[in-house]
């Protein structure tokens, strides 16, 4: 089975008042096709670190990231807004949409940016809202939205350049618990369904059922429970 | 420009009314330009509509007309090295006359000219005046709104002459004073009636003048320079900033309008900064998701181009609307080169405000999107 993402023997430090701090420490983790890993810890135990590195947002100290075989260490500095819109579906905490965009334009504005075919666009879009029951609200402006149907804007956002990706921060975080469930069972559906490698780093315990593997980030390492 | 213009439209009020400030701050300074250009002209426009590129002036006159005196001599010399046909003699001289039989006072400025020379302007009404002829004279048209009409005999104050209106001539003016045009047989009467200075540059054929007015390049205006070590050699815009209150009306206009300029950019630059400060999570997620730094520099400029472009051409159709409405006395003048380079300027000092947004936008990092990151 192939790995779409691979974080091998990743190691981030940082000075923090004199002292190193480690906040990953050697770590390793693959994500084959289809698979959804769920990350959990306490708070400062480096879990934003661990996403914003998996994420490109950020260059380990050492160590290497591999998504779809191609590695983002080493890489220009330009490159890398360029592999998160092709390689990667961002889904934030609270949803993070853009306010003076509708729900339409929030996708085609990922379409743009990567340059896709508007007829292509267009279909994609169609088909992504329909996919995640949003089709009567695709003009609507984020404020106009509940909780949940913001995250699931994020959501097919996030999935719009077919990313060989998906990780979501927190995605329950602003919503109960039954509107939680369902968002997570989207994230695990769509990377089931498309053959993405997908981490989620979540507090809520209840939604774990639903994921292939639990990992816990404890002294820079993950451990699987 | 996807996302500039949808924000725009989102945003309406913040930023029409932004948009309103820029129109209004476009429109004073397009107004002021135009007053500035209006007075300048109405100041000089003589000097200004005079063919020539130089004026030779005598020494220690501080490049003013009226306190230079040349000899004709010297007009003859300088022919001779610039050309007859490239040089002309110019009176000035700045009186008050009466029209004969009313008891009201005008402040005028003399011209004295060769009406068959290239100094002469354009008779607009009636006839124009010759060499051979006397006391005959060209007034302004603004003359005409104090009750002078042709045929109308104006009485010097000073040297009792009285001349006769033959003609009018349009937008001739010095130092703010409707200009009356004289032959040079008038102009050497009335010289005579006022004391001649004895050696200004010798006393020749006992003509006078203030200065002459030449047609050179820079290498003739040089050789004459070095021929004539008692005049000076001003270059046409200097000898009009040497008109008195020329350079003081200009320069405070001037000062108006480099503020409003300065005013302007600092507006946006304020409005988009903190605009920008209270984006920036919103950027951070843009970046997240993969959107290039350019990109949104792009943006951020595109909304300034459209804001300072959009308020501009409001306030062009504004002031072109004004200048239609003005009273024809009022001097008021916007040529579509001023219009354009003032234009330029306004859009040049807006981009400009927007640069400290565009640092900031490039500083802003993809990682705040993310929860509370280390390092």
């Amino acid at each position: 089975m192939r790995h779409r993402l691979i974080l091998d023997n990743i190691t981030h430090t940082y000075e923090d008042g004199g002292t190193q701090r480690t906040v990953l420490d050697h770590l390793s983790l693959h994500v084959s096709e289809g698979e959804f890993v769920a990350v959990m810890g306490p708070s400062g135990s480096g879990k934003s670190t661990f996403l914003s590195i998996a994420g490109a947002l950020l260059e380990p100290t050492s160590g290497a990231v591999l998504l779809d075989g191609e590695s983002i260490t080493g890489k220009e500095k330009k490159a890398l807004p360029d592999m998160r819109l092709n390689k990667i579906g961002f889904i934030f905490q609270s949803a993070n949409l853009i306010p003076y965009l509708k729900v339409e334009e929030q996708l085609m504005l990922v379409a743009k940016l990567g340059d896709m075919n508007k007829a292509k666009a267009k279909e994609r879009i169609r088909e992504l809202l329909h996919k995640l029951g949003l089709n009567h609200r695709k003009n609507a402006y984020p404020d106009k939205l509940s909780g949940g149907e913001r995250q699931r804007v994020a959501i097919a956002r996030a999935l719009m350049n077919d990313p060989a990706v998906l990780l979501a921060d927190e995605p329950t975080a602003s919503l109960d618990a039954s509107r939680g469930m369902d968002v997570v069972r989207m994230i695990a559906e769509e990377a089931k369904g498309r053959g993405k490698s997908a981490i989620m780093v979540t507090h809520d315990e209840r939604v774990l059922p639903l994921c292939d593997r639990v990992f816990y980030l404890e002294n820079g390492c993950l451990v699987e429970k | 420009m996807y996302l500039a213009i949808r924000e725009m439209r989102f945003a309406k009020v913040r930023y029409s009314l932004i948009a309103v400030i820029m129109l209004l701050v476009a429109f004073l300074v397009l107004f002021v330009t135009g007053l500035a250009r209006g007075l300048a002209y109405d100041n000089a426009a003589s000097i200004q509509n005079m063919d020539a590129t130089h004026f030779m002036m005598e020494k220690d006159s501080n490049r003013r007309f009226t306190r230079s005196q040349l000899s004709g001599q010297v007009l003859v010399q300088a022919g001779s090295i610039a050309g007859l046909q490239n040089v002309q003699p110019l009176g000035v001289k700045m009186t008050t006359v009466t029209a004969e039989g009313t008891a009201g006072k005008l402040d005028v400025t003399l011209l004295g000219i060769r009406p068959e020379g290239w100094l002469m302007p354009k008779v607009t009404e009636g006839a124009a005046i010759t060499s051979n002829g006397t006391g005959q004279v060209l007034a302004d048209r603004k003359l005409k709104d104090s009750g002078i009409g042709l045929g109308t005999v104006l009485v010097d104050q000073a040297s009792g002459l009285k001349w006769t209106v033959s003609g009018f001539v349009s937008d001739e003016s010095f130092s703010h004073s409707p200009a009356v045009f004289l032959n040079e047989r008038d102009w050497q009467r009335l010289q005579l009636g006022a004391m001649a200075r004895p050696g200004a540059g010798g006393a020749g054929d006992g003509k006078t003048y203030n200065a002459i007015a030449v047609k050179a390049n820079k290498h003739q205006a040089e050789q004459l320079a070095a021929a004539f070590p008692d005049t000076e050699i001003v270059t046409k815009s200097d000898a009009v900033s040497a008109i008195p209150g020329y350079k003081e009306e200009q320069g405070s206009l001037w000062m108006m309008i480099i503020f409003l300029f300065i005013i302007s950019s600092f507006v946006l630059a304020v409005f988009f900064y903190v605009i920008t400060i209270q984006k920036s999570s919103q950027f951070g997620i843009l970046k997240a998701i993969g959107t290039r730094t350019a990109y949104l520099v792009r943006s951020v400029t595109l909304q300034v181009l459209l804001l300072s472009a959009g308020s501009l051409i409001v306030s062009v159709l504004l002031v072109q609307a004004i200048e239609a409405a003005l009273p024809g006395g009022m001097p008021f003048q916007l040529k579509s080169s001023t219009l354009a380079y003032t234009s330029g300027a306004f859009i040049a000092m807006s981009l400009a405000g927007s640069l400290l947004s565009v640092w900031k936008v490039t500083k802003i990092d993809a990682l705040d999107a993310i929860g509370r990151s280390a390092a």
